[in-house]
Formats: C-alpha cells, sequence, structure tokens
C-alpha cells in the first residue's frame, strides 16, 4: 500500500510553519513597514470636517462610531477603493468565483452528475475554497529548456489584461474605473492582448501541445475579431459615441437589442470564441491536445489563468449588458432611505444613535448595480449553457463561420442600423 | 488596474513558491507533457496550420474596421450626401474580401 507522503514528519511541518511566520514577520518590519510611511509621506492625506486625517487620526476616529461613515465615505471616493473594490478586481472577482462555483454546479446537473459535493456541509459550497488551498500548495514545475521570464509572467499577464478589461466596465451611474472617451476602442486593445499573451505562454513552454494549442488559439481569436469589432459598429452608429457609459445613457427607452438583434447574435457568438469556451474552445480541446495552451502551467499559475479567464468571461458579459441590454436601467425596485434616520436617529428601546454620514450609498447606484449584476448574471447563463449542450466543431468550421457567415451578418447589421436612422425610427428627431 | 492586478496576483505565486515542495530528484519530471513518453525533437517546430492567407486578411480588415469606427461614431453628424462614398468604400471591402475568401479556399495555391 502506498503512503500519500512517506517522509512526513509532524516536527518538520511546525519547524516549516514557525520560519514562515519568521520570514513574513522579518520582512513586515524590515520592507513592509518602511514602505507604508514612504507611501504615507508622498501622497495627499484627505480632510474631513477640516481636520487632514492622519493614519493615527484615522485609527482614532474608527473605534468612534459617529465618526466611522464619514472615513468610508472618504475612503469610498478614492480611486484605489473603485480599482480595488467596487466597480474593480474584487467585485469582479467575486462574481466570477460565483461563475466557477455556478458552472461546476449547473454542468454537473445538466450530465446528470452531482457535482461539488462534499467540502463545505450544503451542496460542496466551499469546494472553491479548497480548489485555491491546493492550487496554492502544489509544486510549479517549469518545464526544461523553457524560456523561464515568460513563462512565469504570463498567467500574470493574463490576469492584469483580463482586469484592464474589467476596469473600462461602467457597473452604475458614475461607478466606473476608468471613464475615457474612446472606451470602446479601449475594449478593442485590451482584447487584442490576449492572443499575444497566448502565443507567448504557448510559445515559451517549449512543449508541442501548448504550441499548437497556441496556434489554433491565435487563428481563432484573430479571426473572430473582425466580426467582434464590425458587430459594435451598429451600436456606435445609433449612439455616436465610444464612452460606454454615454452608450448606457443612450438606451434609457429601448435597449438595443430590440433594434440590432442581429448585432447582438453576433457579438454573442463571437464572445464565445474569444472566451475559448465551446463550441469553439479548440485552443484547449482537452480531448485531442492535452489542455491545449494550458497544458503545461502547474499550481497556481493555473489558477492564476483560470482566475483570469473567468474574469475575461466577467467582462464580456458585462460589456454585452452595456452596449445591448442596457446596463444599468431597470425599474426603480430599491425602496428610498428612511429619512427619519438622517434627521432623528435610530431608536432602539431607551437608546437612541445618530449616526450621520448615512446614507451610505444613493437610491441609484443601488438600483443601478442590482439590474446590473441581475442581467450580467442572466448573460452568464447563457455563457455556460452551450458547454453542456453542444460539441467542439472542427478549425476549418470555425474560420468558415467566422469569416464568411458572421462578417455578411454583421454587414447586414450595419446596414439595418443605417436604414433606422434614415427611416427616421431612431437618432435626432425619432425616438431617442 | 493592470498595474493592481500585477502587485495583487504575483505575491500569490511567490506566497506558493514559498509553501510548496520543491524536489528536483528526477530530470523526466521537467521534461514537457507527453503523456508519459519521453518526448523527441524540438518543442518548438515549425507547424504548418494551413490557414495563413486568413492571418493575412486579418492584417488589413482590422485596420477597415477601426477605420468604420471613425465613420460610425460621427454619423449623426455628418450631412446624409457623405454617406454614399462610406457606401462605396464598404462595397470595395466586400468585393475585396469575397475574393480573399475564394482565394483562401483554392489550398493548392499556399
Amino acid at each position: 500500500m502506498s503512503v500519500i507522503a512517506p517522509q512526513f514528519k509532524f516536527s518538520e511541518f511546525v519547524k516549516s510553519l514557525l520560519d514562515n511566520a519568521f520570514w513574513i514577520l522579518f520582512l513586515m518590519v524590515l520592507v513592509g513597514l518602511p514602505a507604508v510611511m514612504m507611501i504615507l509621506f508622498v501622497i495627499d492625506l484627505p480632510v474631513i470636517d477640516g481636520e487632514l486625517l492622519t493614519p493615527f487620526l484615522a485609527f482614532t476616529w474608527l473605534v468612534d462610531p459617529t465618526r466611522t461613515l464619514p472615513i468610508i465615505h472618504a475612503l469610498m471616493a478614492t480611486d484605489f477603493f473603485r480599482i480595488a473594490v467596487f466597480p474593480g478586481f474584487g467585485f469582479a472577482a467575486l462574481l466570477a468565483a460565483g461563475t466557477i462555483f455556478a458552472e461546476r454546479k449547473m454542468l454537473a446537473k445538466m450530465q446528470l452528475r452531482v457535482g461539488p459535493f462534499y467540502c463545505g456541509k450544503i451542496e460542496g459550497i466551499l469546494q472553491l475554497m479548497g480548489d485555491g488551498l491546493k492550487l496554492i500548495s502544489k509544486e510549479i514545475i517549469i518545464p526544461a529548456k523553457a524560456d523561464k521570464p515568460l513563462f512565469w509572467a504570463a498567467p500574470v499577464l493574463f490576469v492584469a489584461t483580463a482586469a484592464a478589461f474589467v476596469s473600462l466596465i461602467p457597473v452604475a451611474p458614475g461607478w466606473v474605473v476608468a471613464d475615457i472617451d474612446l472606451g470602446l476602442l479601449g475594449v478593442f486593445a485590451v482584447i487584442g492582448f490576449f492572443p499575444i499573451i497566448t502565443i507567448l505562454s504557448a510559445w515559451s513552454a517549449n512543449s508541442k501541445y501548448p504550441f499548437i494549442g497556441g496556434i489554433r488559439a491565435l487563428f481563432q481569436m484573430v479571426s473572430f475579431e473582425i466580426p467582434l469589432i464590425l458587430s459594435l459598429l451598429g451600436v456606435v452608429m445609433l449612439t455616436g459615441t465610444l464612452n460606454l457609459s454615454e452608450i448606457v445613457e443612450s438606451q434609457s427607452a429601448f435597449p438595443w437589442i430590440v433594434f440590432l438583434p442581429i448585432g447582438a447574435i453576433v457579438f454573442f457568438i463571437t464572445m464565445l470564441a474569444e472566451l475559448e469556451r465551446i463550441p469553439f474552445d479548440l485552443p484547449e480541446a482537452e480531448s485531442e491536445i492535452v489542455a491545449g495552451w494550458l497544458t503545461e502551467f502547474s499550481g497556481m499559475m493555473y489558477g492564476l489563468v483560470q482566475l483570469g479567464t473567468y474574469l475575461k468571461l466577467y467582462a464580456f458579459a458585462a460589456l454585452f449588458v452595456v452596449l445591448f441590454l442596457g446596463g444599468w436601467h431597470g425599474p426603480m425596485v430599491v425602496p428610498p432611505f428612511p429619512y427619519e434616520i438622517i434627521t432623528e436617529g435610530i431608536t432602539m428601546g431607551p437608546v437612541t444613535a445618530q449616526i450621520p454620514g448615512l446614507p451610505l450609498f444613493t437610491q441609484e447606484m443601488l438600483n443601478g448595480t442590482f439590474w446590473f449584476v441581475l442581467k450580467t448574471v442572466a448573460v452568464i447563463f447563457f455563457i455556460l449553457l452551450p458547454r453542456g449542450v453542444f460539441p467542439r466543431i472542427r478549425v476549418d468550421m470555425l474560420l468558415n463561420l467566422g469569416w464568411t457567415k458572421l462578417i455578411g451578418l454583421c454587414f447586414v447589421n450595419i446596414f439595418i442600423a443605417l436604414g433606422l436612422l434614415y427611416a427616421g425610427v431612431l437618432g435626432p428627431g425619432g425616438l431617442q | 488596474m493592470f498595474g493592481f492586478a500585477i502587485v495583487a496576483m504575483a505575491p500569490a505565486l511567490v506566497i506558493s513558491r514559498m509553501l510548496s515542495p520543491r524536489k528536483r530528484s528526477n530530470p523526466v519530471k521537467f521534461l514537457p507533457m507527453e503523456c508519459g513518453q519521453v518526448p523527441s525533437g524540438e518543442g518548438r517546430t515549425h507547424f504548418m496550420m494551413q490557414y495563413y492567407p486568413y492571418i493575412l486578411m486579418f492584417v488589413i480588415f482590422d485596420v477597415m474596421a477601426i477605420f468604420l469606427y471613425a465613420w460610425g461614431s460621427a454619423l449623426l453628424y455628418l450631412p446624409k450626401s457623405a454617406t454614399l462614398p462610406m457606401i462605396g468604400f464598404l462595397g470595395i471591402m466586400f468585393g475585396a474580401m469575397s475574393f480573399a475568401l475564394y482565394q483562401s479556399g483554392r489550398r493548392r495555391i499556399w
């Protein structure tokens, strides 16, 4: 009978834990704290209630309940909060993690399996955490003769590019990380980086299966980029702007999917191809070429690539919502904030608590986020669905589909948009 | 956000490297994955994909698609007569694309 770890010694295990703790503390004291001090020396500290908020004062105020909320308000106004937490990385990573779990459960149900079940008492809800722990504690094997710097950099670059894509998505009115005038062109520019990273990582691995997978990914992404770009032209023609927030604003009455259904369908199909999902998962075809361009990634590198893939999935679904489904627009379902709490405070028995700084979020922002998340989840569901339904298609079928049928449909879409504009249905003097 | 993701995600690799075991006992372990076989030949070979014309077409028509955005974003502010030359451009490009697709279907010349 084989033993899982024959040379395992508890004392060695404890020693390694203590070693790691020591080095973390050591580096914290020698590098971390001076770095924090230097950063505090450089950045501008916010002024709240006429007082300069030093870190010392901030910690003092945090324990004072009447002053906590203004500090949180000041924090939420910073760029760092937007990048790291709400419309940016944290929000997207949360939705991506939910997507992974929902995908595994849903696919299992469609194939009459159970799916993740044991990890966590309720329906395997802690499976993702277990997977993360497994991936982070596995050995990273780099094949001999690989181009090491590129091979190490590729997963991180993949996640970072996906995050750059996420940063362009407006979630609620005013809640967007990078609100640039040429937002849609920015999206195309970011999408163009994915095949480059894929082919670089595939080339650097010095192995045959990743190489074939990388070339397939290059072909697929490159040939579906043109239908992707052309299918969104109709929306730009009707709105006359490339700013994603303004495109959402223009859909307050009708979402564009009502007028441009062909563009929406073509964009959805190209989205599946850019995300390398079934039926277009040729780059990772696990029954032909082991795992495609992911073959040589092991441990946390594979985990990072997966995270990047699902961030990209969220970003594409959100882009579909922003362009065709009306973004954050929807009926107001969030009740208004009760103003008695602001004027009179919360009364609980004999105690009345006055809480300045409320409400933390406006009604519009909560409502917008609710509708945006609802629509995004619906689109993500339709992206996940084909994986349980369709088989994989061949390379020549894929290229034929992308280059003849989808581009033809894109031109039809452009002429529909022109016709709507010149017939006076939309545009100046029309419905919107 | 690009920089934030790098700063936030690179430590994951570093921590993984610190936590995970590293055994350099077996040189076979570091060979490229070929389902248990010892691989023969180079990893970065010349691999014929047979669909090279599509890449050539991409170089041209991607630029065309981006040019169309310059027209599409300004369409609401242009006079209607300015659309006719654009239709002509689209027609020329459509013809060129169909000719290129016809040529790419003839595999013998590649």
